[in-house]
């Protein structure tokens, strides 16, 4: 399922710091890296990904641009407020391009997944898609 | 309509009138406070800005920090990544304009290579006869240390508000051109 939209599996982002209504988050899971959500200031920011179940996922695929630092935590439906960090790398900068990265991750059965971004190459980063691998 | 947020981090020496400054700014002139109450850390302050000709805002999280030391250096650790920065001197006062040069300085160590708009205020601009510091001299030098130059009398409406305005113009006019690099690749 690594290129399907996550929204047509019942994913939906149900946190997101950050406001420019022409760019909303659903634009992270829509599928398409043509559509995105940018960040409106300051660091870090963060948003969570909630799945209809849990999942086994191996690897999280990030279309992004302007992104330095980013943690990701795996949370559980049995305790909401509990993450757990499975990532934190920091990406490349990309110039004329979008940063394309794959994620490994190996988390089994989570229903949520939390995404920090800690820093930036620019005051401004946006997410283009992201997509799991199980 | 876009709501962008930046953390605006204010220094400079003791008594230049940050506090003061800051406090006009927030309360749109209401809170004006003769005596000096010294910052011993951080004074945290949020104040929303409309850009003018857009439905789009600025909300600002003004970081008021301590001039003098030790108080200042323990305020160093909230400056990180600084949306915008804004140093404060008193025009009545040639050594508080000596010390921007340092201020900005330890200001930048914080910005983590990013572009961060940033202006240099001499306040006080009431006291004209104790003037120490010229202001084409004073404009000069920001502008080698790419700052915008403002000048003020921070208990005076219509005056406090303009650096903090150009703060906001200036970060906002950053998002749109980020805006529009992140459209030309999509
Ligand atoms: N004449 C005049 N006095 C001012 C002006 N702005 C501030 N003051 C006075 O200067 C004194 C110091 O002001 P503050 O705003 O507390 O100074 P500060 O820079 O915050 O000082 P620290 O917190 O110690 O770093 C106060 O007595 C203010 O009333 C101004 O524009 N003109
Ligand atoms: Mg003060």
């Amino acid at each position: 399922m690594l290129d399907a939209a996550l929204s047509s599996y019942g994913a939906h982002v149900v946190l997101a710091i950050s406001s420019d209504e022409n760019h909303p988050p659903e634009n992270i899971i829509d599928g398409k890296t043509e559509t995105f959500w940018i960040s409106t200031g300051m660091f870090p920011q963060e948003f969570i990904i909630r799945f209809p179940d849990n999942m086994n996922i191996s690897t999280v695929s990030i279309h992004s641009y302007n992104i330095k630092r980013l943690r990701i935590e795996k949370g559980t439906s049995e305790d909401a407020d509990k993450f757990e960090a499975v990532a934190d790398t920091e990406f490349e900068q990309t110039e004329s391009s979008l940063q394309a990265n794959d994620i490994s991750v190996n988390v089994s059965n989570t229903t949520h997944l939390r995404f920090f971004i800690l820093s930036g190459y620019d005051h401004f980063v946006s997410v283009h898609k992201v997509s799991v691998q199980s | 309509m876009v709501k962008l947020r930046a953390k605006c981090v204010v220094v400079g020496d003791a008594a230049v009138g940050k506090s003061t400054l800051c406090q006009m700014f927030r309360s749109d002139g209401a809170v004006f406070q003769k005596n000096y109450t010294m910052n011993v850390g951080v004074e945290l302050l949020e104040k929303s800005v409309s850009i003018p000709d857009t439905s789009d805002t600025v909300e600002f999280y003004i970081f008021d920090s301590a001039g003098r030391e030790p108080f200042a250096d323990a305020c160093e650790n909230m400056w990180k990544q600084p949306s915008v920065v804004c140093v404060v001197f008193d025009i009545s006062s040639e050594v508080s304009f000596t010390s921007s040069g340092r201020w900005i300085d330890r200001l930048r160590s914080h910005c983590d290579g990013l572009h961060v708009p940033g202006v240099l205020v001499g306040n006080k601009s009431d006291l004209a006869v104790r003037r120490e510091v010229d202001g084409a001299e004073a404009r000069a030098w920001a502008q080698t240390h790419g700052l915008e130059y403002h000048e003020t009398c921070a208990r005076e409406i219509g005056q406090f508000e303009a650096p903090f305005l150009s703060l906001a113009r200036a970060f906002h006019s950053l998002y749109q051109d980020q805006m529009q690099i992140v459209q030309s690749l999509v």
